[in-house]
């Protein structure tokens, strides 16, 4: 009970503390951010859809008018998963033990869930130069997918469907690829890398995929999703199986 | 004008509220709470996030912080010790 109040007291002190900064610094200080970067927005309100033929300004920022910043963030992000990958991998073929899942009430549940997750992830990754979202945070819910399906449906349940950590490795090497292949395509015509509109139709029959957003979000979306499956994968592998392959040495 | 204010009051109580939710985080014993906790944490920064019209960034950040990120904790959490001791 004494933990508890000491516990109560310190939280109400820490609030006290946050509250009145944050008055502090409104009202005393008046810290305020300078006006003269709201040219900088109003610039892409007034410019993104005849630069990029994207309604979506933040997915134009991301993708077109700081191309060449995003794909090197990806590259980052793909040599972190793979050098955890690197280090976590178990040579040989791992004998799972197939234990059962959960009870069949969570099951029909997460199969539900499961399929609106992928739809909502699809929608949010392939509408991404349309509506807030794109590649990345539709790639990180369809993720989302795999970490609920290994523990409901057990691992060995996903690798008898076919999705191994080998594929997921491969489908992600593939998309980079053709990330790359989008970023450099225009240079085959005398433009400069990570050119949009000059290169890539804005509309395909009659749809609006503001020219090479479309693409890259898709893209995107499959590296993202595989990597971090993959990692879902490997981190669901039970530990005494590591600690054999440690003793092997 | 009210809609300003009714902003101003969500932001107010969901930035106290993932004050709260930090505390608890950090003085939880029991890990698996700690990251419910810090899922709530996320939340409420998510919230943040689209009062202030910022839908793209509370996507990535409700897929990654509260999915992905919890996810993987109890994946961890799963391979040591439940309580801290």
């Amino acid at each position: 009970m004494k933990a508890v109040s000491k516990r109560v007291v310190v939280l109400l002190s820490l609030l006290a503390v946050v509250v009145s900064t944050a008055l502090a610094v409104s009202l005393v200080a008046r810290l305020e951010a300078p006006a003269s970067i709201r040219d900088l927005g109003k610039y892409y309100i007034a410019n993104t859809r005849r630069d990029t033929s994207s309604p979506e300004a933040v997915t134009a920022i991301v993708w077109d008018y700081r191309g060449l910043d995003t794909i090197y963030e990806t590259l980052v992000l793909y040599m972190a998963i793979m050098g955890g990958l690197a280090i976590s991998t178990i040579a040989r073929k791992v004998a799972l033990k197939t234990r059962v899942g959960l009870t069949s009430i969570t099951r029909t549940g997460t199969r539900i869930i499961t399929l609106l997750i992928a739809t909502i992830a699809f929608s949010i990754a392939l509408h991404g130069h349309l509506t807030p979202g794109g590649g990345f945070p539709g790639g990180s819910a369809l993720a989302i997918t795999a970490m609920l399906i290994i523990p409901v449906y057990t691992l060995q349940s996903l690798l008898d469907y076919g999705v191994t950590s080998t594929r997921l490795v491969a489908t992600r090497g593939l998309a980079l690829t053709g990330l790359g292949l989008v970023a450099i395509l225009p240079v085959i015509r005398g433009l400069e890398a990570v050119t949009n509109l000059r290169f890539y139709p804005s509309h395909v029959a009659g749809m609006l995929i503001s020219g090479s957003l479309w693409f890259y979000n898709f893209f995107e979306f499959l590296a993202v999703a595989s990597g971090f499956a993959a990692v879902a994968l490997y981190l669901s592998i039970p530990e005494e199986l590591y600690r054999e392959e440690i003793e092997r040495g | 004008m009210s809609e300003v204010i009714a902003t101003l009051i969500l932001l107010t109580v969901a930035l106290l509220l993932s004050v709260v939710f930090v505390y608890y985080t950090i003085t939880e014993k029991d890990l698996l709470k700690a990251a419910v906790f810090s899922a709530g944490q996320s939340i409420c920064y998510a919230i943040l996030l689209h009062a202030m019209a910022a839908p793209d960034i509370a996507m990535t950040y409700l897929a990654v912080s509260v999915g992905l990120y919890s996810a993987l904790l109890v994946f961890v959490i799963s391979k040591t010790e439940r309580y801290e001791a």
